[in-house]
């Protein structure tokens, strides 16, 4: 591209980070604020005893269950835009893969926070860990808990790596046009990088490897997370459909969230030249696809439940459809199909304002998903003297609030020190014929793909 | 001589009295949550009296059973505790262990019979009420999953005696404390791998059955159908 | 350190300078090509190809396989409890740590072996010129010895375009 194309491009991207106005200060206050009384209330929880949120016998899990499966469920949009769309070569996902790699990085962060608040003795958490000591005893692997423990770990490292490392040479773009502080913190961050075909053979050979290594892991992860629920003999959760079942949700649940993020960006950093329609109509319609995957899960396990006939099975199944919770578990099928269905399958509606309603809905719709697979079951276990309602506490709803807000907050600060949009593989997407690997500038040009 | 601990429950005898239950509470250090938390579902009876009611007025019929921890033979809780504190030991027991215990509830989530309690705040026992503890027992502090264990303490107590002793442990040496406060004696409890012991003879009745069964969990507390309708 | 190089617009012009260095006896490892992003159309970017990085990343694999099995087996025979009429040491629920731990090998080892080949983070002082960030490429030979230094510089001198600096 010509050199003046490039350095608007450049000048664009960096100006999130070079400008500052009083209304980003003013929301980081402003989540700071939610974040900082959330942390204050699981302190409350700490110290005064899990009595203090809803959790009751049979409902052991809730709320903060609900919300860990959320959230790791949400961390699937990078892997899936990042991860994917490079080894098929999809040139579109350049100017959207950072964004994406730094929901699934934060989220997976959060998600991970999650185990920690619902424990009963959250202060003793590293004993999942298994090193050696004095208390002669490892872990019990065993456990989905221990499972989790090291896929969460396994898919955090690999998504913080994934996201670092092209950061590195826009790390050096930004200290060659800044100055004083910025320059030095740059400098270091960027390692020393200069940018010969060496390095950039090595990185780019690196992402790749990363990019096969981090979408089985993203499967594993959810699947993990899934047999927490399905290693367990609880009606409507002892089902083999969940690791699949999980794993689509994810997805699901991920594209909604950063198409929301990415017209967030868009609007407040003013980069419609850089994110266009085609963008979210491309998203808009891997979301109608994934709306339709979930229907086609819930259907069928739905189906398989009600023709099964078992008794216990069925407590549960009516609970949801017929009983206290169907109201939720109806707005769900809302959220998650009736709505975004339409919306995203008419192309005149699939506009970016389109994608980011439907996306709205899906995120609510999914997170009521979550929660109708953890709790109604909880409630309606094999004995019936034992059945339970749950109600939420404030102190499981600040804390749930919070976290929203920590992702805010973690986003906001993100895209004002880091260029939010990956300036090199942008710039590499403008090239005539861009290819992922060498091999394909020596096939006939009606088989590269074009951006 | 290894030994494995069932009991029986005569659903014919028992009255649903209750007295097996207050017997227990007091022998195991159990806190009483107090009304407000047992609205909410926190009741810590770590064996209950069920109660079911069947029909209308005036065909109604109950049907009650003392559950406690049944202590399986392939217990859903054990493979699912990260820190091991739910495990089997080689007297056929599910211990759980208060201090390897973080709190997860995955155990209790896994129960189908619903016999695993979770101490949601610090009990208290204001004086003069921490008398009444008994000084056998450990008493559990916040945020740790706690059950039924067959008394294992008088368990251990007689098995010390009768080794100091120089005996072997006779039927009947053991008592849990809900056996022993069964006003009606419903409750048996000894060696199911003693032929001769009165469990394994109650187990073996053609009365006899286990809660959930079909589940695959391998209970070890035989039940022997009740026989005339209350 | 001293080196010589040009900055070029096109990458046209830079696989003609990097032919030059060839023809003027440069030898490959000393001629540096340093640009603002990757530029794959062309032959000069096709040096140091590092197809290794996979065995690295299996080697990386084959080491965290064999901490997992070696963990979960180790750790279950030492303290052997029984669980719910489960074996002690089970491949059902040791092959998910193993997987986890698996591939947490594969990804460490090419982060491990991308810092070390592509000599980042570096201490020493290294050839760069900021206008490489506005689209310039650079093409130059680090250290060059002085018998060579005219050849160098004729090779690097195209009609237009290009700028000689010495740093």
């Amino acid at each position: 591209m010509s050199e003046a194309s490039s350095r608007k491009l450049s000048e664009d991207l960096l100006r999130p980070l070079l400008e500052t106005s009083w209304r980003f200060y003013a929301l980081v206050a402003f989540l700071g604020s939610i974040v900082l009384m959330g942390l204050v209330t699981w302190a409350y929880q700490m110290f005064n005893g899990f009595g203090v949120t809803g959790i009751n016998n049979p409902i052991f899990w809730a709320f903060y269950i609900t919300n860990f499966v959320f959230w790791i469920g949400i961390s699937h949009a990078g892997t899936l835009i990042s991860a994917i769309l490079r080894l098929v070569n999809a040139g579109w996902r350049r100017p959207v893969t950072r964004c994406a790699e730094v929901i699934t990085a934060f989220a997976l962060m959060i998600g991970a926070m999650f185990p920690l608040i619902h424990l009963g003795r959250p202060w003793l958490f590293f004993w999942l860990m298994p090193y050696p000591n004095s208390r002669q005893i490892w872990p019990n692997f065993r456990s989905p808990l221990v499972w989790d423990f090291f896929a969460i770990s396994t898919y955090l490292t690999g998504s913080v790596l994934f996201l670092v490392l092209p950061m590195i040479p826009d790390f050096a773009l930004v200290r060659d046009r800044t100055t004083g502080w910025r320059h030095r913190v740059y400098g270091t961050l960027a390692l020393g990088w200069q940018g010969t075909t060496k390095q950039w053979h090595r990185l780019e050979t690196a992402m790749q490897i990363m990019a096969i290594a981090i979408i089985p892991v993203a499967v594993s992860v959810h699947t993990i997370v899934s047999f927490d629920f399905s290693m367990a003999v609880v009606p409507g959760w002892h089902s083999t459909i969940f690791g699949p079942y999980f794993v689509a949700g994810a997805i699901f649940s991920g594209i909604a969230a950063l198409i929301i993020a990415m017209a967030a960006l868009r609007k407040v950093l003013h980069l419609e030249d850089y994110l266009h329609p085609v963008h979210f109509q491309n998203l808009g319609k891997l979301l109608l696809m994934m709306s339709l995957l979930w229907a086609y899960f819930v259907f069928s396990e739905r189906l398989t439940s009600w023709y099964g006939n078992g008794t216990s099975e069925m407590a549960v199944f009516w609970a949801l459809q017929r009983g206290s919770y169907a109201p939720l578990y109806w707005t769900m099928v809302i959220c998650n199909f009736v709505i975004p269905f339409p919306i995203l399958a008419l192309r005149q509606t699939r506009t970016i304002a389109g994608c980011v309603t439907a996306s709205c809905f899906v995120v609510v719709g999914m997170w009521l998903e979550r929660f109708l697979i953890v709790v109604p079951s909880l409630g309606h276990k094999y004995l019936p003297y034992s059945w339970g309602p749950y109600r939420p506490s404030p102190v499981e709803i600040m804390i749930m609030i919070s976290t929203f807000a920590a992702m805010a907050l973690l986003y906001t600060l993100f895209s004002k020190f880091v260029p939010i949009i990956s300036i090199w593989e942008l710039k590499v997407g403008e090239h005539p014929f861009p290819a992922e690997t060498p091999a394909e500038i020596k096939e006939h040009p009606l088989w590269q793909v074009r951006p | 001589m290894p030994h494995r601990w069932g009991m029986a429950v005569d659903l014919d005898t028992c009255t649903g009295c209750g007295a097996c239950v207050t017997a227990c509470h007091a022998e195991n250090n159990i806190p009483t949550v107090g009304p407000e938390q047992a609205a909410r579902g926190r009741a810590m009876h770590w064996l209950r009296v069920e109660r079911y009611w069947e029909g209308d007025f005036p065909d109604v019929r109950l049907k009650f059973r003392p559950v406690m921890c049944q202590q399986c033979d392939a217990a859903p809780c054990e493979p699912v505790c990260p820190t091991y504190a739910s495990h089997h030991t080689a007297d056929g027991l599910n211990a759980q262990v208060y201090n390897r215990c973080i709190g997860t509830r995955y155990c209790a989530n896994a129960c189908p019979y619903n016999v695993r309690f979770f101490e949601f705040f610090n009990p208290q026992w204001p004086k003069p009420l921490h008398l009444q503890l008994n000084p056998d027992v450990s008493v559990r502090e916040v945020g740790v999953m706690e059950k039924c264990t067959f008394c294992v303490q008088r368990i251990n107590a007689a098995s010390i005696d009768a080794k100091a002793e120089k005996r072997e442990l006779k039927d009947g040496d053991i008592k849990p404390a809900c056996v022993q406060g069964c006003s009606v004696k419903a409750m048996a409890f000894g060696d199911l791998d003693d032929p001769e012991s009165e469990v394994s003879r109650l187990s073996r009745s053609p009365r006899g059955g286990k809660l959930l069964d079909d589940l695959g969990t391998r209970p070890k507390v035989t039940y022997l159908a009740r026989q005339t309708q209350v | 350190m001293t080196a010589i190089y040009a900055l070029y617009s096109e990458p046209a012009d830079v696989q003609k300078a990097v032919d030059n260095l060839r023809a003027a006896g440069v030898p490959e490892r000393e001629i540096v090509v340093i640009s603002g992003e990757p530029i794959e159309e062309y032959e000069f970017s096709h040096r140091d190809k590092a197809s290794w990085l996979y065995w690295i990343a299996s080697a990386g694999g084959i080491a965290g396989l064999t901490f997992g099995t070696w963990l979960t087996r180790m750790t279950e025979l030492a303290w052997p409890l029984q669980t719910g009429n489960m074996p002690i040491v089970s491949w059902w629920p040791n092959l998910i740590v193993m997987f986890e731990l698996t591939m947490l090998g594969g990804i460490l080892a090419t982060v491990v072996a991308l810092f070390i080949t592509a000599k980042i983070p570096s201490r020493e002082p290294k050839l760069y010129d900021p206008a490489v960030t506005d689209g310039r490429i650079l093409v130059g030979v680090q250290n060059p010895s002085g018998a060579t230094l005219p050849a160098v510089e004729r090779a690097l001198t195209i009609g237009g375009g290009a700028e000689l600096k010495r740093s």
